[in-house]
């Protein structure tokens, strides 16, 4: 019998999880309601979890299970939690109107898309696990990066600073087996949940001033 | 030690949050900034003893280098904490705060401080990158304390671009992680520990480590408001309120320089000079310059001060860069004496700001001197300062720059400078020459000044100033050699 041996299952499953991640992000991008913006985004991170979840299974990693645990609780269940009161609370649904469109967006990403691959490249060697997966998480950070410029709602800027951490994390997955050390996962963990709370401290508090949370409006402070 | 050094300024933040009156809340700040600076020295003492102090199984280090940051973070921290006391007092009698407002001050100042000693004291770096990220957390809602528009937006950039640039440095931490663990299959590092990356840097993969530094450079230069991604730095420094200017200003840009050349340390010890130091000394140069035509555009005390933050980064950066240990020196040396001058600067806009209700120089000036003697005084002598005369430290330390990069022969970064800082001279010089002297305009309202509000904490940081600018003690400069001597400094 010549079945695959699970280091090749486990490739194979990352390989699909991290593709699955991208293509959330691409949905993201041109998705304006911003309820399905959260759902979205709590999707690519269960897809992290998902990644966590099969490391520390095949690899025998105790401590991943514990990464993917707080990958789930904080990223899949919390924050799009928070977020999500926080969007019915101020009462505003949609998005208004990037600053690209959503064709020339997607035209742009499957440009960065196509760049962060060819950055990656000279590393694929040192990649450990998955085809293509340090790849990946580059376009997620770039196009994070392209999501926070696109957009005005101060909501959806948080969630494009959240898929850039996702994408980092990615990396890190990508290119060490393991991810990083406990102590800085339990470090990054706390600090993504702290930072999502502040922002939505100064959120609310932008809401009250400007009765907006468009940040274009923020435009006061010059020179 | 090391772990008494980050507890103290953390539970007399938490105290805070149970004390019930503002004066037990400005005392309790005092005292610990006092410990904090005494277990400081103490860290210097038993540092130069011994090289290197670690504790808690390595989690903790500290080297001369995190012994210096440490003494900066402390006096800083105790400076703002005396200064805050009267200011905030000022501000709650006008209405402008809440006593909840305060309570977040005096709450979040020592909790932002025990993050700057973290990164300072942290072995592994992934926890420096964490300790950098709480910074910038417990610092926003500095910036946004007097909750006007202008204060919300700056901390609303701050916050965006500093968490951007944060995950570009945790990007370069997972390379640096990827390099450190190198070809070997699915092997784990012992440990992700300054210590030991330091014994196993030539063995480091050459490409990742370049990748690494390049990107945990954009990341923690957006953090110390290098240009060109320092468009946060002049809005959150003029819109927080100024015992915390005077924090953002004095230390925590220097903190963020500081996380960037332990990776410049790295890199030059797995590769070599050549490919970390270009980085700095252009986007050193480039502050440099930008800030100087800045300055001279101002038409906010606080916004002028912050370009001159820009240009006194730009120049410690740049020092770094010509990587000769005069210049290395120099920097450090620089680092200390802008720490104790621009609070001083800071504070007196904040006198100046509760006096006028205004920082936009057309409602100050001219004549501020008539109204405030005390405080233009002693703004004056510490503007004196910044902008490098003698016999000012500033002085000295620039002057040792230009010279460390002229005999190491790179007489063009050398001109480039000190070409940067006239012009950051004269601009400072024009400004404040139109502000401070001169006589009132007719018909300018009668002002309500308090003139020894803040005075004992200027006072305090000047003369430190003054005394360390022509007398260093010898354990002082061991300690700034043996800095040096870890940056590198070897061509």
């Amino acid at each position: 019998m010549n079945g695959p041996t699970p280091a090749e299952i486990s490739a194979q499953l990352i390989t699909f999880c991290a593709a699955g991640m991208l293509v959330f992000q691409l949905l993201l991008i041109v998705q304006r309601m911003l309820l399905t913006n959260i759902r979205l985004f709590a999707l690519q991170s269960f897809l992290l979890t998902s990644i966590a979840g099969i490391i520390a299974y095949f690899h025998n990693a105790t401590h991943v299970y514990l990464v993917a645990a707080l990958t789930l609780i904080g990223k899949v269940v919390f924050l799009p939690w928070l977020l999500d009161r926080q969007v019915r609370r101020i009462g505003i649904s949609q998005e208004i109107e990037p600053l690209l469109n959503a064709p020339a967006s997607m035209l742009l990403c499957g440009g960065l898309t196509l760049l962060s691959y060819i950055v990656a490249r000279p590393f694929t060697a040192l990649e450990r696990l998955g085809n293509n997966t340090l790849g990946i998480a580059m376009s997620l950070v770039l196009t994070g990066f392209f999501l926070m410029f696109n957009r005005r709602k101060a909501i959806t800027q948080v969630l494009a600073l959240l898929t850039v951490e996702n994408g980092v994390m990615l990396a890190a997955v990508a290119l060490t087996t393991y991810g990083m050390p406990l102590v800085v996962e339990l470090g990054i963990f706390f600090d993504v949940v702290v930072a999502v709370m502040v922002l939505g401290i100064l959120v609310y508090r932008i809401r009250d001033s400007f009765a907006s949370m468009d940040t274009s409006k923020l435009n006061q402070l010059k020179g | 030690m090391l772990t008494s050094l980050l507890l103290v300024p953390l539970i007399a933040g938490l105290a805070c949050l149970l004390v019930p009156s503002r004066r037990w809340m400005a005392a309790l700040n005092v005292l610990a900034f006092g410990v904090t600076l005494a277990l400081g020295i103490a860290l210097v003492q038993r540092v130069l003893q011994r090289a290197a102090v670690a504790e808690g199984g390595n989690f903790l280090y500290a080297d001369a280098l995190s012994a210096w940051m440490v003494l900066l973070i402390a006096v800083v921290s105790l400076g703002t904490a005396l200064y805050a006391g009267r200011y905030f007092r000022r501000d709650l009698a006008t209405g402008v705060l809440t006593a909840g407002r305060v309570r977040e001050f005096y709450v979040l100042t020592p909790l932002f401080t025990a993050g700057m000693l973290l990164v300072v004291l942290a072995n592994n770096l992934g926890v420096m990158w964490f300790a950098v990220e709480a910074t910038a957390l417990s610092s926003v809602l500095l910036v946004a304390m007097y909750n006007r528009q202008t204060s919300l937006e700056a901390a609303w950039k701050y916050i965006i671009l500093g968490s951007l640039g944060l995950a570009l440095a945790l990007l370069g931490t997972v390379f640096l992680y990827a390099a450190a663990v190198g070809p070997r299959a699915s092997a784990e590092l012992p440990n992700f520990n300054w210590s030991h990356l330091m014994t196993v840097a030539p063995q480091f993969d050459r490409g990742l480590i370049k990748l690494a530094f390049v990107f945990a450079f954009i990341g923690y230069a957006t953090k110390a408001g290098l240009a060109p991604m320092h468009t946060w730095l002049p809005d959150a420094h003029s819109e927080a309120p100024s015992p915390t200017s005077a924090m953002l200003s004095g230390v925590s840009l220097k903190i963020a320089l500081y996380a960037l050349l332990r990776f410049h340390i790295l890199t030059t010890a797995s590769l070599n000079a050549d490919f970390s130091r270009y980085f700095l000394l252009g986007f050193g140069l480039c502050s440099m310059f930008l800030a100087a035509p800045f300055i001279l555009v101002q038409k906010n005390l606080k916004r002028m001060l912050a370009y001159s933050s820009l240009e006194h980064i730009g120049l410690i950066c740049t020092g770094f860069a010509l990587n000769s240990p005069l210049t290395i020196f120099g920097a450090l040396l620089h680092m200390g004496y802008h720490a104790l001058t621009k609070p001083v600067l800071f504070f007196a806009a904040g006198n100046i700001h509760q006096t006028f209700h205004s920082l936009e120089f057309r409602v100050i000036g001219p004549g501020v001197v008539k109204v405030l003697p005390v405080t233009v005084l002693l703004m004056g002598l510490a503007a004196l300062a910044a902008m490098g005369l003698p016999p000012f430290g500033l002085f000295l330390s620039e002057l040792t720059i230009v010279i460390g990069g002229l005999t190491s022969q790179q007489t063009t970064a050398s001109v480039l400078i000190l070409v940067a800082l006239l012009a950051s001279f004269c601009g400072i010089l024009q400004q404040l020459s139109r502000i401070l002297p001169g006589a009132r305009r007719p018909g300018d309202p009668a002002r309500e000044a308090r003139q020894m509000d803040g005075v004992p904490a200027m006072a305090l940081l000047l003369a430190g100033l003054c005394l360390f600018s022509v007398w260093l003690p010898a354990p002082l400069l061991e300690l700034l050699h043996a800095a040096t001597t870890i940056i590198g400094g070897k061509p």
